[in-house]
């Protein structure tokens, strides 16, 4: 069994990523949307430590550490605004707040 | 050593696949057939790549990678939230295993622990608090309108997989030229880099950024009570009744110190939860 370059695990967080943001673009739930930006996390994660674990040294992983960081964080005040915005309209649609753009 | 052509082909394929598999009124089985056609261009861009690159047959990397593609597609393919989220797992769990494989365990189990483990709870939560029952068609009972269907499914696709394209054209074409990223050191590959020296590296190399990291969770934390607890003036639900909005001074709730006041009511002293 020969080994798996690098370019392979890149290409898995390409698509994570891409998915991901064919996710938020396109779905209309407010939870929906915040998990689709996850699933962009996800993506970057794995480039991160790809690289790291192909270039021999930890930086990759300490990175990651603070992406999950900021993705716990970004979580957390994310789904308080959700929880606040669907007490206000009772709704978790994204177009229910059309009149926000400028 | 690889064909633009052929990838800009799979990827237009698999955008198409896309845009007929997102939620929208379309019939289920037509978005079944989207659905196959997108893992039919799954299905060849990996036998083409397994082909090209003589490199890359280990067998747990395929399994790990095909999960959390398809499982990631599931996320925004599938029209219940809930559902959503628990694919959500199996992407963040499979990722978990790539994670292992490129001999990175502390970030595998700090991934579950966080992702699946934390994260994930918070969103089912909200998912059922925030859960609505609405009269759907036979195949969509419960689900909600703004679920059932997308928007600009098609430019979002062609978007989206441009950008794959490109990305994947650059990964697979250009970056062999760089040669010594190839493959592995024999350091990492043994194992040698374990959770010790992550460690050690992380409190003498990035001390300062750690300690950052830390008061972002904490800020983050705090940030989240005081959205959540503060009370929701002019809503929906009491919509039919005039609601005067006073933003004096919040007065403690009550006599417990752990109460926090609630701003930008009319009754400062009021509870934001209060027990009826």
């Amino acid at each position: 069994m020969t080994e798996v370059a690098l370019q392979h695990y890149l290409g898995v967080g390409a698509i994570l990523f891409v998915i991901g943001l064919i996710g938020f673009m396109t779905r209309r739930n407010l939870i929906v949307m915040f998990l689709c930006t996850e699933l962009m996390f996800q993506g970057v994660a794995i480039n991160l430590i790809a690289f790291g674990a192909y270039n021999g040294n930890l930086a990759g992983q300490a990175f990651t550490i603070f992406v999950l960081v900021i993705a716990a964080a970004e979580a957390s005040l994310a789904l308080g605004l959700v929880v606040l915005l669907f007490r206000q309209k009772n709704t978790l649609d994204a177009d229910a707040w059309r009149e926000m753009k400028g | 050593m690889l064909n633009p052509v052929m990838l800009l082909a799979l990827c237009v394929i698999a955008g198409i696949g896309t845009a007929i598999a997102l939620p929208s009124r379309m019939e289920l089985s037509m978005r079944r057939i989207g659905g196959v056609i997108l893992l039919a261009s799954g299905v060849m861009l990996v036998a083409w790549l397994a082909s090209v690159m003589k490199s890359g047959m280990g067998g747990y990397f395929w399994v790990f990678a095909i999960i959390a593609v398809v499982s990631a597609v599931r996320v925004i393919t599938h029209e219940r939230p809930v559902y959503s989220a628990l694919y959500f797992v199996l992407t963040v769990l499979a990722s978990a295993g790539l994670f292992i494989l490129l001999s990175a365990e502390f970030m595998a189990a700090a991934l579950v622990l966080i992702y699946a483990g934390a994260i994930l709870i918070t969103y089912v939560f909200v998912i059922m608090l925030a859960a609505q029952t609405t009269p759907g068609d036979k195949p969509l009972v419960g689900v909600a309108e703004y679920d059932a269907v997308s928007r600009e499914r098609v430019i979002a696709s062609a978007v989206g997989f441009a950008l794959a394209g490109v990305m994947l054209f650059v990964i697979f074409d250009k970056a062999s030229a760089k040669t010594g990223i190839e493959s592995r050191p024999a350091a990492v590959a043994g194992g040698q880099m374990a959770t010790g020296d992550l460690g050690a590296y992380l409190f003498t190399h990035q001390a300062l950024a750690l300690e950052l990291a830390g008061l972002i969770l904490t800020l983050a934390m705090v940030g989240a009570i005081i959205i959540a607890r503060r009370q929701v003036v002019g809503g929906i639900v009491n919509e039919n009744e005039p609601v005067e909005q006073v933003n004096s001074i919040a007065t403690p709730v009550d006599d417990n110190p752990h109460s926090i006041p609630v701003y930008g009511t009319a009754n400062p002293r009021a509870k934001a939860y209060p027990q009826t």
